[in-house]
């Protein structure tokens, strides 16, 4: 029997080894990922970044990873492209766990790192927290819109996309294509940048066809909300059975669940389509391309750069910067889309950049 | 043949009443009911393959909370073993081996080794996440799909036919025949009188000439196939990528599973599907519209369904007596 105690210690320990390695979810505190990049000529550490000629920019994301094709890669890739531009230092933190948002910020900040970005609208009050205790970092926050009556730091900016606006528009191309007049949307939880394009999405699509019907339905649980794929298929399969011909998947991995079982199904690409959202995710997700028309997309990777050159050169334009929403390419879908769907839908988009066409959309 | 009617006529009544309930639903709510049942099913299958897996273990005496582990190590092992060898048979049999040999890891560490039960189901989620987390490579594909199988004759029935025999692949119809199965195996052969001794009282198994080492070895090990056709539906069928954390705690759901059917096979297949039934209600009440109830509230629906009928069943279920402890022979 004594030697068990060895039997249990070894294969624990491995356990925990792999598990540090991996950077995954766990309980086991502050334990995140973070990993260092630099351009060529650029500073290869972080011991100068209080230097006033050092340009440090550090990234924490929410408890998703930063290549969840999604929005945690956009930022984690407008920062990075940032730092390459502006000869700066870049380093990222995968959070593991919510309790460790305030941790995983003051590792850059007690290093006075120049430029914090928080991800994800799950962070807002961290970041506004984080912000008043550091005044000498600036922090931008993706997707964060905050209360302007408790905010009052200058350091701190919401990057924030009018998500309804590419809601709509691809509301707008799925209420012109549908044959059923039903559409579906699966989404990940409900927080207000999946709302609006939720809101956007269907008020687009009534916009273009009255007669139509959307199915709406969130993820239930708030832990896995974003990465749970099984559950978006099976929100697809269910709303495709009930005649919905287009769905709108917008939620991380659960909305590409959604968009790999519409590929799946039988008329995909003929009578079935789905429609992505956040980035161009004909790239992101190939399995989707069977039926993948365009997806809705916020360009955070160009709103990242941008708001962090701002941020070099002084202060931010005001306690929230708006960012950049849009429909993007067709692909291979360019030739079925009928051409005046797509003069009527570059229309509307036109006209919603122009600032003539309102969403309508209020949470 | 009576006097069985009569022992089970709760069962029965309850069952029957259930049964018409649905065809009733069924005929009147055509446009919903159909999916809904295709969702509850959709839902359950994992849930019955993984409770199954609970059932065997306990029943032979190992408790295993490794089986979300398991799920996850095959469900990446089929999915990547697929994609890189552009070939499904591929991808299914490396997810099924996964499965089996993590199934054995625990067996060795907990029966040859005696290791705590609950450490070693630990360590093996933990060991699942860690590695599965590591060696992830986002972007690739299935080289194709698991085909569907529909069973002729039985297909036509409705509502049963339509929700267990058609548009499903084969692992859904391995899950209902593997309950089905463990179910006669466990209480009609003597395979399982012996796997049932050896969880109850494996001194007076062992006793009888029974090798309760060799037998929980054994019936650990297979037991992990199922685990790993469990996993393999996740990421191969029900969706075709692999992320972290597929399984989103649905091993240790179906823990909670085991013990609402009672440790009997077939009550967990049932269970699986009220439970499976709920989750498609909860979603439906978000698609019809029309309530003004957060998607938060509803989507508590099934948990707290599982409490009640936990709670009402409580006292009545008893697991098997010496799950969880390794058996030491007395004169070693």
């Amino acid at each position: 029997m004594k030697s068990s105690r060895y039997l249990v210690a070894v294969p624990a320990a491995l356990a925990l080894a792999l598990a540090g390695c991996g950077g995954s979810t766990g309980n086991t505190g502050g334990d995140s990922t973070d990993t260092g990049s630099a351009a060529a000529g650029a500073p290869t550490d972080d011991s100068k970044c209080a230097d006033a000629e050092v340009f440090c920019i550090g990234l924490v994301t929410d408890t998703g990873k930063v290549d969840d094709k999604s929005f945690n890669q956009s930022a984690h890739e407008g920062a990075k492209a940032a730092a390459e531009q502006l000869q700066g230092y870049y380093k990222y933190i995968e959070t593991q766990d919510a309790k460790d948002y305030a941790a995983n910020m003051q590792q850059f900040t007690n290093k006075k790192y120049d430029v914090v970005v928080t991800v994800g609208f799950l962070m807002t009050d961290a970041t506004a927290a984080a912000a008043k205790a550091s005044p000498d970092t600036k922090f931008i926050g993706v997707d964060q819109g905050y209360d302007a009556t408790k905010v009052t730091e200058k350091n701190i900016t919401g990057l924030v996309f009018p998500e309804d606006q590419a809601g709509y528009g691809a509301g707008y191309l799925a209420g012109l294509m549908t044959k059923t007049n039903q559409l579906g949307q699966v989404l990940g939880l409900e927080i207000p940048p999946v709302q609006k394009y939720a809101k956007g999405f269907e008020a687009g699509a009534k916009a273009a066809n009255p007669s139509v019907k959307v199915a709406t339905v969130y993820h239930p649980a708030g832990d896995n909300a974003f990465n749970d794929p099984v559950w978006g298929a099976g929100q697809a399969k269910t709303q495709i059975q009930q005649g919905a011909d287009i769905i709108f998947g917008a939620g991380g991995n659960t909305g590409n669940g959604a968009l790999q079982e519409v590929a799946k199904s039988s008329g995909a690409g003929e009578s079935k389509f789905c429609i992505g959202v956040d980035t161009d995710q004909w790239d992101t997700v190939p399995a989707a391309q069977p039926c993948l028309i365009t997806s809705a997309e916020k360009l955070i990777t160009k709103g990242v750069t941008d708001t962090i050159t701002t941020a070099k050169d002084g202060a931010f334009e005001g306690l929230q910067t708006l960012g950049q929403a849009g429909l993007s390419d067709f692909h291979d879908f360019d030739a079925k889309i009928p051409a005046d769907v797509k003069t009527k839908v570059a229309d509307i988009v036109k006209q919603m950049e122009a600032g003539t066409l309102k969403t309508g959309v209020t949470l | 043949m009576a006097a069985w009617v009569q022992k089970n006529r709760t069962t029965l009544g309850i069952g029957l009443g259930v049964l018409v309930a649905a065809y009733v639903f069924y005929y009147a709510k055509h446009d919903i009911a159909p999916s809904m049942f295709g969702a509850a099913w959709g839902y359950a299958i994992p849930l019955v393959l993984a409770a199954l897996v609970g059932v065997i273990g306990e029943r032979s005496g190992v408790v295993n909370i490794g089986i979300e582990g398991q799920m996850l190590l095959a469900a990446f092992a089929g999915f990547f073993g697929a994609a890189y060898s552009g070939s499904m048979i591929v991808g299914i049999l490396a997810g099924v081996g996964t499965g089996l040999i993590a199934g054995g890891f625990l067996a060795w560490t907990t029966v040859r080794w005696r290791m705590d039960q609950i450490i070693a189901g630990v360590v093996l989620n933990i060991i699942a996440t860690g590695i599965t987390s590591f060696y992830l490579k986002s972007g690739e594909i299935l080289p194709g799909v698991i085909p569907n199988v529909d069973v002729p004759l039985l297909k036509e029935i409705p509502l049963i036919g339509e929700t267990f025999f058609s548009g499903r692949s084969a692992i859904a119809l391995v899950a209902i025949l593997a309950a089905v199965v463990v179910h006669l195996a466990l209480f009609h052969t003597r395979w399982g009188l012996r796997t049932r001794a050896v969880g109850e009282y494996p001194s007076a198994a062992d006793t009888a000439g029974i090798n309760v080492e060799r037998l929980r070895l054994v019936n650990v090990t297979l037991a992990g196939s199922l685990a790993g056709l469990a996993g393999l539906y996740l990421s191969m069928d029900a969706s075709a990528s692999f992320e972290r954390g597929i399984t989103a705690g649905r091993g240790f759901l179906a823990l909670a599973i085991m013990i609402m059917g009672a440790w009997r096979p077939l009550r967990a297949l049932v269970m699986a599907l009220f439970f499976g039934f709920i989750n498609a209600v909860a979603s439906q009440l978000q698609l019809t519209g029309g309530f003004d109830v957060p998607p938060q509230l509803t989507g508590t629906l099934p948990y707290v369904a599982t409490l009640v009928v936990l709670a009402v069943a409580a006292g009545r279920v008893r697991g098997p007596a010496a799950a969880g402890q390794p058996y030491v022979k007395k004169d070693q």
